[in-house]
């Protein structure tokens, strides 16, 4: 037998080994070097066992029997990630977050569908509902069955979430863990992998500073003096107190950046105090509209007059108050929310 | 093993190669950490993993050799060994062991020698440990190499061992 033939032989292996390897490894740069270091361990094999010294088509046949299958080979590889319910551990988060993302899809497109049957067809109230619900039932379970069959597919492949992302992305995420580690960010106890830094250190002080300005102009009130109830006066001096004290932990936050997770903690649990305390205060002014200022400059006098907001607006003013004090909640309920996270950062 | 024999009862030969794999599989990798371990700084490249492999147990231990490299590439991913490629020449590349890599080793070392132990008279057979050179921590099983400068506690559970270690004169028995 002839030289060539133990060449083709080896070729024919290789390809066929390539062809076998999941998808995954084909996009990386190591997908070479992995079918080279075979080879080389093919070549090498068949020089060891054969009786020349040099390769013969014989040798060959035995050192690719010595090698297994191409298709035990990428097997393999495929053998990547912790298994757990047929999805791995490792994919198991994307998973989750596939799922939620579709099933959000899928609740907003039927809340779509129905608002439209109500517009153009106005059908009766239960057969609207029992829509709406069918139309969730169903778009769930397909959604469930095809993610869950996608993810099963692509554990059994090896595949990780890493994978799936771009080389732009990748590089993006490669930089960042660079930057995290020459600035010693912490590392997350799930994942290992760094985490985002948790403030925006010039945004807080920039916000602070804004804050801090605010606050002053409204414990000093440096504009019509004397002209405002003295009830209202007093509320906005306490709010502008208020507002001194958190604005100035911004920037202490901010010159701190992203060390001590306890101080933050710290600071986080001492704004959601003066956030309650400010919230009774909105609502007072919510009930008292009539405290409020309207300025009207009366041109026999030469002066500005404080006439009070008219009672068309009072309903105004009253909803306004009520979304601000409801969105104090909220951004109450965020700091809350970050000194729970923050625990993962120490 | 079972697959060198040929003719054979194609049921039987089915269910004891698959169970063979399955008791192969954990044990092959400890064994090739354990050779690469062996080359400490001058690192080993794949073909010689697998030539060592075979010759070290007698050519009982016999993985499929192509299914070595997607092994070497789990464990450096894993970091527990890293691989450097010649440069000039046959660009081969060279595994070493990492830090991570021994730590693991020794405990796995460690557990999988005491297991031996532990199993051996279910078969009807003897293992006796090297006790003379190497120490089992008593709550871990991590394997400490006694040549090594002295440890006061195991690296791995952090059970205080010196006691242990001057009372049982470098013997865990």
């Amino acid at each position: 037998m002839s030289n060539t033939e133990s060449e083709d032989l080896i070729d024919e292996f290789i390809e066929e080994i390539k062809k076998s390897l999941p998808e995954w490894l084909k996009n990386k740069k190591e997908h070479k070097e992995i079918l080279a270091d075979l080879e080389e361990h093919l070549r090498e094999k068949a020089i060891e066992l054969s009786d020349t010294g040099k390769i013969t088509f014989k040798s060959t046949l035995d050192a690719i029997e010595h090698m297994g299958t191409p298709k035990a080979i990428a097997k393999e590889y495929k053998r990547r990630g912790t298994p757990y319910v047929y999805i791995t551990k490792e994919m198991w988060p994307l998973y989750l977050r596939m799922l939620t993302m579709i099933f959000a899809v899928v609740i907003v497109l039927n809340v779509i569908v129905m608002v439209s049957n109500i517009i153009f067809e106005n059908p009766p109230s239960d057969q609207i509902l029992g829509d709406f619900i069918s139309g969730i039932q169903f778009g769930l379970f397909i959604a469930f069955i095809m993610i869950s069959v996608t993810f099963v597919l692509l554990s059994r492949e090896g595949y990780f979430p890493e994978d799936l992302k771009s080389k732009k992305v990748l590089e993006k995420e490669h930089k960042f863990i660079q930057k995290a580690q020459e600035e010693g960010y912490p590392l997350s106890k799930k994942t290992g992998r760094p985490l985002k830094p948790y403030i925006k250190p010039l945004e807080e002080i920039i916000g602070g500073g804004i804050g801090l300005i605010t606050g002053v102009f409204f414990i000093t009130q440096p504009v019509f003096v004397g002209l405002l109830d003295p009830l209202f006066s007093l509320i906005i001096r306490i709010i502008g107190v208020l507002l001194i004290i958190e604005s100035t932990m911004d920037i202490s936050r901010g010159i701190i950046g992203n060390h001590k997770p306890s101080t933050h903690q710290i600071i986080y649990g001492v704004k959601v105090v003066l956030k309650f305390v400010g919230i009774p205060f909105i609502i007072f002014l919510a009930l008292n509209p009539q405290i409020f200022p309207w300025f009207n400059y009366n041109e026999i006098s030469g002066k500005w007059v404080n006439q009070g907001v008219s009672v068309d607006f009072y309903g105004i003013l009253r909803s306004l108050m009520i979304v601000f004090a409801v969105l104090t909640g909220f951004i109450t309920l965020k700091d809350i929310y970050r000194i729970v996270k923050l625990q993962n950062y120490k | 093993m079972i697959k060198r024999v040929k003719g054979f009862d194609p049921e039987f030969m089915d269910y004891a190669s698959k169970f063979e794999s399955e008791i192969n599989r954990g044990i092959s990798t400890l064994c090739i950490m354990s050779i690469i371990n062996q080359y400490e700084d001058e690192g080993v490249h794949g073909y010689q993993i697998s030539k060592d492999l075979q010759e070290q147990t007698n050519e009982i231990l016999i993985i499929e050799e192509g299914t070595l490299y997607p092994i070497l590439r789990k464990l450096e991913e894993d970091g527990l060994i890293k691989s450097k490629r010649e440069k000039t020449g046959r660009r081969r590349k060279f595994y070493f062991i990492t830090e991570k890599g021994g730590k693991i080793f020794n405990y796995l070392s460690g557990f999988f020698s005491k297991l031996t132990e532990a199993i051996a008279p279910l078969f009807d057979v003897n293992v006796k440990l090297k006790r003379d050179q190497y120490f089992y921590c008593p709550n871990c099983a991590n394997k400490i190499d006694l040549s090594m400068k002295r440890v006061s506690f195991c690296d791995v559970c952090g059970h205080q061992i010196d006691l242990e270690l001057k009372s049982r004169g470098f013997s865990d028995e």
